[in-house]
């Protein structure tokens, strides 16, 4: 039999069906409205989510290579007002040291290497800088301070000196001292020089100077050369007191050439980390700007979404309403 | 005697008419009723005699579209079966995480990647230490937690399968039963449009179970085939067979024990592949989950376990050869044979853990270290954080071959995850919008009240008239009997 009708439940499915999808519609709009993201990420990258992935990845790397260049810039810095500071202190005493073989009286000479004495412990707690509780130029044992005190070193450079007659000897017992690893390298307590860090992707910064480094050994023994005459080297011999004060001088004055040199070499280092931060924080700049483009929704384009569903959704209701009163019942009253 | 004969045709007109009514009310009634066929009432001029005397009621036809309901029913199996598959891998998606899920699997691993380098740049901080070593339990119980999503799906599959198995057996039975009754009432000559109707709506039950092929036989019996051409109901009903299994850890399969296959009759049929009868429909499609689409998954996060552990043994110089590395497989070293299941065992090495006993230090110094060496000394966590991102090849299968990081095989494991969770998603909504198509045409095919109430109209005035018709002949004969008077 050919029918001409149409069941009631087809047009209840009908409107059902098409109502859930508008408002399934609406609620995907709005949450992407609301929160800035896609429901479905992977349904709009087509599955491949690994370049997404990567972007993360990158800006987590990057955020904690953030930390260690700070880190890194901090120890280098903390090196190079240091090394600034020693060669403050020589240099404010070389030339007086260099002259005194011409000074007047023995009593300058007393005064100068008392002087250097002081001079030599100031050295030494430089050379034993903490920084962010670190110690910087004790190489990997971040947690011991390199050097000991200066009495220390003195006594331990008079018995290195012992038997020696001469200003001359005295020196070389003191340069060789700190040439020798069970000299100066047994009262340096710090230990191998500090692994490189990580300041970029693939990149290390290298800073092993610790201070066993030439430039630190020649300071001090320049300092603990003069420092030897006001221990009482040479006692009463005045011509080699002042002999081996004036050595002092001469060894402080060629230290100065290996302290610029560290310095420079450190500062290359510095310089090395700068650029890695910037180029880091550029970096991350553009990967944050591509992860927006990729993985957020265009605001303007999610709101005309919600407002076209809404509209849609607004006449859908209405057909319902205009529908359900379409009955041959409600007429055969 | 004609008059009497007109008086015997109204009343038959009478009879008909109330018939038409009845139907017609039931009709409305079950306007809304699913699985209620439309029915109508079957006339034809009634013969007595060589002439015609009025309408004879022939019978109730029930309003089926056969054709319609066979295609139905087959494309609610095929959603059925496309319905399980992208509710599992969607599942799966989840238990991996998408980019934008905070925990998922590749967040962990940039996690750990950050924390090394953190911990590289300044290795005597106890803080970033404690970071890396969080983060490597959080890398592990990412991949433990996927397992167990992995290996609940195939619990979930096979309980599933179970109850399927169950529902089959009971209605199969009660079809049986139905067949019976049916050849009963139809001997009789009684309505039998209430048992088509039940009948109709177990014949779907099973549909969506397994895909049939419905065949009609004489005395209003059927006979049911699956697709795949196993007789389930043929005079006798079939009777399937499955035991369920409370745990499934990833090593049991099918193929290799541990897991029930199906029988049908007591004889055992494939479960997969074309030689399988009772594939196309939701059980089918848990079989699927079960035997292959979370036993791929499970290998391919096994895969990533085992690259993970393969990185980070041997690295450490003041452990053994042979030792267990910065992970373990529970506790001990990881053997090559031993990789189905990995990702669920996979573990922090114990002398690294506090929580385990074990001490941060030695993830600085190394594993076999007895004390804390230098604080300053980052060699080993830079050689850790190399070893992460190192492109190395794969040992296992379930990837293509080629050299790729932790981060990138990671990345793709979630974009094949996310991929085939689309296209399952795809094909999902064809199968969906195809039964949606269909149910519609049904559901036109169904009850409309607009037209049974003009038919109300028909019955109402066909009534009246045949009224009118006894009235008119009861005049007639009374004006007859008058003349006698």
């Amino acid at each position: 039999m050919m029918r001409i009708s149409v069941g009631d439940v087809s047009m209840t499915n009908v409107l059902a069906r098409q109502g859930a999808e508008l408002r399934a519609q609406v609620q995907r709009a709005s949450n992407e409205v609301a929160t800035g993201r896609h429901t479905d990420i992977a349904h709009v990258l087509r599955g491949d989510v690994a370049p997404l992935l990567a972007i993360d990845a990158s800006l987590s790397r990057l955020a904690a290579l953030k930390t260690t260049t700070a880190d890194a810039a901090f120890q280098a810095s903390a090196q190079q007002s240091a090394l600034a500071g020693l060669s403050g202190l020589a240099e404010g005493i070389t030339m007086t040291l260099l002259g005194a073989r011409d000074f007047p009286t023995p009593a300058q000479v007393n005064s100068v290497t008392a002087d250097a004495r002081a001079r030599l412990s100031s050295a030494i707690g430089l050379v034993n800088t903490q920084a962010s509780g670190r110690a910087v130029f004790a190489g990997n044992a971040t947690d011991t301070v390199p050097l000991g005190t200066a009495d220390d070193l003195l006594t331990m450079l008079e018995t290195a000196a012992l038997g020696a007659t001469t200003a001359g000897q005295v020196a070389a017992a003191v340069v060789n001292w700190f040439a020798d690893p069970l000299g100066y390298g047994t009262f340096y307590q710090g230990g191998a020089g500090l692994s490189p860090v990580p300041i970029a992707p693939g990149e290390d910064a290298d800073l092993p100077t610790t201070a066993l480094d030439p430039a630190i050994r020649a300071t001090l023994a320049g300092f603990a050369m003069a420092a030897l005459v006001d221990r009482g080297v040479f006692a009463g011999n005045d011509d080699e007191r002042s002999r081996l004060a004036q050595r002092a001088g001469q060894e402080l004055l060629t230290s100065g050439d290996t302290r610029i040199t560290l310095a420079a070499r450190i500062g290359v280092v510095e310089a090395q980390i700068e650029a890695a931060h910037t180029r880091n924080s550029a970096e991350s700049t553009v990967l944050g700007i591509l992860r927006s483009d990729i993985g957020s929704v265009d605001p303007y384009e999610a709101a005309t979404r919600l407002e076209t569903a809404r509209t849609q959704l607004e006449s859908l209701y209405l057909v319902t309403a205009r529908v359900s009163r379409l009955s041959l019942t409600e007429y055969l009253r | 005697m004609s008059i009497t004969s007109a008086l015997g045709s109204a009343l038959t007109g009478l009879s008909a008419t109330s018939r038409q009514a009845e139907i017609l009310s039931s009709n409305v009634a079950n306007a809304t009723t699913p699985g209620y066929a439309r029915r109508d009432v079957a006339l034809s001029a009634a013969v007595l005699g060589g002439t015609g005397q009025g309408v004879a009621v022939n019978g109730i036809t029930r309003d089926v579209d056969r054709q319609l309901l066979g295609e139905r029913r087959r494309a609610e199996a095929g959603e059925g079966d496309r319905d399980i598959r992208s509710d599992f891998l969607a599942r799966l998606e989840q238990a991996l995480g998408t980019p934008d899920s905070a925990g998922s699997l590749a967040a962990r691993v940039a996690a750990f990647d950050q924390a090394l380098v953190a911990a590289a740049g300044r290795p005597e901080s106890e803080a970033r230490l404690a970071t890396v070593a969080s983060t490597v339990r959080d890398l592990t119980s990412g991949l433990a937690t996927a397992t167990d999503d992995v290996q609940d799906a195939r619990v979930e599959a096979d309980r599933q399968i179970s109850e399927q198995v169950g529902k089959l057996n009971s209605t199969l039975a009660e079809l049986e039963e139905l067949n019976v009754a049916l050849l009963n009432f139809t001997g009789a000559g009684r309505d039998i449009s209430a048992l088509l109707d039940k009948r109709q709506q177990l014949v779907d039950t099973i549909s969506t179970i397994v895909p049939i092929r419905e065949i009609s036989r004489d005395l209003n019996q059927v006979a049911l085939y699956t697709t795949g051409g196993v007789p389930l109901l043929e005079g006798r009903a079939s009777v399937f067979g499955f035991a369920s299994t409370r745990l499934i850890t990833p090593e049991m399969t099918q193929a290799l024990g541990g897991l029930s296959g199906l029988t049908i009759n007591g004889r055992s049929y494939h479960t997969s592949g074309s030689a399988s009868p009772i594939l196309g429909g939701t059980l089918g499609a848990n079989f699927a989950v079960r035997d292959e689409l979370a036993v791929s998954a499970q290998a391919k996060l096994d895969a990533v376990a085992r690259d993970l552990v393969d990185r980070f043994s041997g690295l450490d110089p003041t452990t053994a050869p042979g030792a267990p590395g910065l992970f373990t497989d529970q506790g001990s070293a990881f053997l090559a044979t031993n990789e189905t299941g990995l990702a669920g065992r996979v573990q922090i090495n114990s002398a690294a853990d506090p929580q385990q006993g074990g001490a941060l230090f030695r993830l600085r110094d190394g594993l076999g270290s007895l004390t804390a060496g230098p604080p300053g000394n980052g060699s080993l966590l830079s050689a850790l954080h190399r070893a992460l991102n190192q492109a190395q090849p794969l040992s296992s299968t379930g990837f293509v071959s080629g050299n790729r990081s932790l981060a990138t095989l990671t990345g793709e494991l979630l974009s094949d995850a996310s991929t085939q969770r689309l296209a399952a998603q795809t094909e999902q909504s064809f199968a969906a919008s195809r039964l949606t198509a269909l149910k519609d045409m049904e559901a036109q095919n169904g009850i409309d009240t607009d037209q049974e109430m003009q038919q109300l109209l028909t019955i109402e005035k066909n009534y009246a008239a045949n009224a009118r018709v006894i009235q008119t002949v009861n005049d007639m004969i009374d004006t007859v009997l008058r003349i006698g008077a």
